[in-house]
């Protein structure tokens, strides 16, 4: 009786698994495998020194199922070992490991939704909190807790946050911990919010925890911040104010400063028909947040603080970038955006300098950390021909940014970028850049050729010259080919030792020689 | 571990049954005037038309030439078959705010999202801008990552083949 009670319970079981699996796959699975390979050679040229084994690796795997409101999903790391310059704990350096990182579960209702596990969130702007993740920089402060998102009425957005960051394979030795009100005012304070005007004001308060078993009392385990912002939006103009206040946190990266943390950002946008136009204010102090008191360079931060400059795309713009000062900076950037029909210009003015004294957020000081001054104009000249020419002056304080005995850096930099599409699936492109200075490094040529055949291949050969000075060349060449969601990609050549800046975030990368493989796959069913 | 998988399973059956149809995550991203938009209510609005999801930032080249390249020609696609390209910024804090008055200056005539902490990239498992999806009735039919000239076309005729 026994047998047959649990032979017909199997039966039963094996059933609904049977159709369990049917209903299943009518949910949605994404995946994606990102894998970048680096083979290093020793170029005396460029001071290009291999690791021991001569490769680095970073492979990213993961995987995402959605079931109506639930989600699932893990994401597996593999450093085999990690590339050159990964800001890799200096014990996992040269050392091949992998790692199941990332699990989560996720429900999503109408108005709560309950996520469990390893989760990404950010407050406002993140001026105060956000975890996020970049691999090409190496970040990921991902928490690993419980993320919970309510909406009990239609004008209130709540956020809580709870659990410890990520810290490559391991975790952060400290709570982060976080809620964030959005209100709506146009849903609380009129009976039919009309559709041009939005009003929503915004409170945020974050906590990170680190045990403290030392004797000086001037290490805080908590260290608390709050953030207030508010943003008008009334079709084709906004404004938004943010204001950021944190409190006594001495730490490593911020040389043990026990004054109080605070930042201000101002935005204000405008558009009218063919013309565009945003302008920022932002000013900090002390403003480096971090969920460990010993963390330095791009490990385990609490907020985000991009340098807010115009982001560029091109070889010789990308020499001097500049990073946000967290001690303290107080400065602006403007853009205007004009559509002529076939021509579009865009301006952007940014600058940003010390501030007169610590705190004075709202005053910009004399000592000049960075200018970008720009044009660009985007010319479609027929069918076939299409241009982009630009000019940028850039100010670049060398020993503010980088560190170490340098100058102000003065340079002007002038590009032509042109396409020429000489059938329906091929097309030529032609870059010609100039960036002309006296001092570091002096003058930087570029060129750089591609040619593509839709729908697949593209291959390019391009070479970065630093002359007068150093007399060196950075050649690269290399191809890739793409269907669906699949890229493949071979490069050979030299990488410039620098600031590698991706979304305001920098590290700095060693000189490097070699062959890089990329290969990234995505699936969505 | 088994047991709470097995357990996890059956409450997605369970709770899953008695609520909506959308097969896609539930990810929220901005309009441009700041108001939330739920992407897997969006697509499941849109039915029978077929959308084109186009993942870019400001700061992306090939990017900006391809939605550049199909607005040129995207009232011409929309004469031939019912579609609708929604661009999802995956511009971060850092050049968001720049995102509206740059496509004021651009003149897209097509819808402009932000997904400014990659909410929506990560759930669809982009790693590379730009990526270009078309969804109907809630299937991803083509995907491509990457911009060469002479892939828009290619686009078109994947609508046109539907």
């Amino acid at each position: 009786m026994k047998k047959v009670l649990f032979t017909l319970a199997l039966g039963v079981c094996g059933k609904a698994a049977v159709a369990q699996l049917d209903q299943l796959t009518k949910g949605h699975l994404s995946g994606s495998f990102e894998s970048y390979t680096q083979y290093y050679r020793k170029d005396e040229k460029i001071d290009a020194i291999p690791p021991p084994d001569k490769i680095g690796s970073n492979n990213f795997f993961k995987l995402d199922y959605t079931y109506r409101q639930f989600t699932a999903g893990v994401q597996y790391e593999a450093y085999l070992p990690a590339i050159q310059g990964f800001p890799f704990n200096s014990t996992k350096q040269n050392r091949s490991e992998g790692k199941l990182v990332n699990r989560y579960f996720r429900y999503a209702g109408e108005r709560l939704s309950i996520q469990i596990g390893d989760f990404y969130e950010q407050f406002g702007s993140g001026l105060v909190f956000r975890s996020w993740e970049n691999r090409q920089i190496g970040i990921n402060n991902a928490l690993e807790g419980v993320s919970v998102q309510a909406e009990p009425v239609n004008f209130l957005k709540l956020k809580v946050v709870y659990g410890r960051p990520r810290k490559y394979f391991d975790y952060a030795n400290a709570l982060v911990r976080g809620a964030d009100a959005e209100i709506n005012m146009n849903e609380l304070f009129t009976k039919k919010p009309s559709g041009n005007v939005n009003v929503t004001g915004g409170f945020s308060y974050v906590s990170r925890y680190q045990e403290y078993t030392g004797t000086a009392d001037k290490f805080p385990a908590t260290v608390d911040a709050w953030s207030g912002r508010m943003n008008i939006d009334k079709g084709n103009a906004s404004l938004g104010v943010e204001y950021v206040h944190k409190a006594s946190d001495p730490h490593t990266a911020n040389v043990y400063s026990d004054e109080a943390g605070k930042a201000i950002l101002i935005n204000a946008a405008y558009t009218a028909g063919k013309f565009g136009a945003n302008l920022t204010y932002r000013g900090m102090s002390n403003m480096d947040y971090r969920s460990e008191r010993e963390a330095t360079g791009t490990v385990l931060p609490v907020n985000y603080i991009p340098a807010l400059t115009r982001q560029n795309d091109y070889l010789t713009t990308n020499i001097y970038v500049y990073n946000a000062q967290v001690a303290g900076e107080a400065g602006g950037q403007a853009d205007v955006f004009v559509n002529l029909g076939s021509s579009k210009l865009s301006l952007n003015y940014s600058q940003y300098s010390a501030l007169n004294k610590p705190g004075a957020i709202l005053s910009p000081g004399k000592e000049l950390y960075f200018r970008d001054g720009s044009l660009e104009w985007k010319k479609r000249w027929n069918a076939k021909w299409q241009s982009i020419l630009a000019y940028h002056y850039v100010n670049y304080n060398k020993y503010i940014i980088e560190g170490g005995a340098h100058e102000m850096v003065q340079s002007h930099i002038g590009l032509a970028n042109i396409l020429y599409k000489y059938s329906p699936k091929k097309s030529a492109r032609l870059e010609l850049q100039h960036l002309y200075t006296k001092e570091d490094r002096g003058n930087w040529a570029a060129a750089v050729t591609e040619w593509t055949f839709a729908p697949m291949w593209s291959v390019y050969v391009s070479d970065l010259f630093n002359y007068g000075v150093t007399d060196t060349h950075y050649y690269n060449a290399g191809g890739s080919v793409m269907k669906n969601g699949t890229r493949f990609s071979l490069a050979y050549g030299r990488q410039r030792a620098g600031l590698f800046c991706v979304g305001g975030v920098c590290r700095y990368v060693p000189s490097a020689s070699g062959v890089t493989a990329t290969l990234t796959v995505t699936f969505n069913n | 571990m088994k047991k709470c998988v097995q357990l996890l399973l059956a409450l997605m059956l369970v709770l899953g049954h008695a609520y909506g149809q959308e097969s896609f995550p539930s990810v929220t991203v901005k309009n441009l005037q700041g108001k939330d938009v739920d992407f897997s209510k969006l697509i499941g609005q849109s039915g029978d038309t077929a959308v084109i999801v186009s993942f870019w930032a400001t700061w992306c080249v090939p990017c900006v030439t391809e939605l550049d390249n199909i607005n040129d020609v995207y009232a011409d696609w929309q004469r031939t078959k019912p579609l609708k390209l929604i661009a999802v910024s995956i511009d971060d804090a850092r050049t968001s705010r720049r995102v509206k008055p740059f496509v004021a200056g651009k003149g897209w005539h097509f819808d402009v999202l932000l997904d400014e902490n990659n909410n929506l990239k990560r759930a669809m498992n982009i790693t590379d801008v730009p990526y270009v999806m078309i969804i109907k009735n809630n299937k991803v039919v083509y995907q491509h990552t990457g911009y060469v000239a002479g892939n828009e076309d290619e686009l078109l005729e994947k609508i046109k083949n539907l």
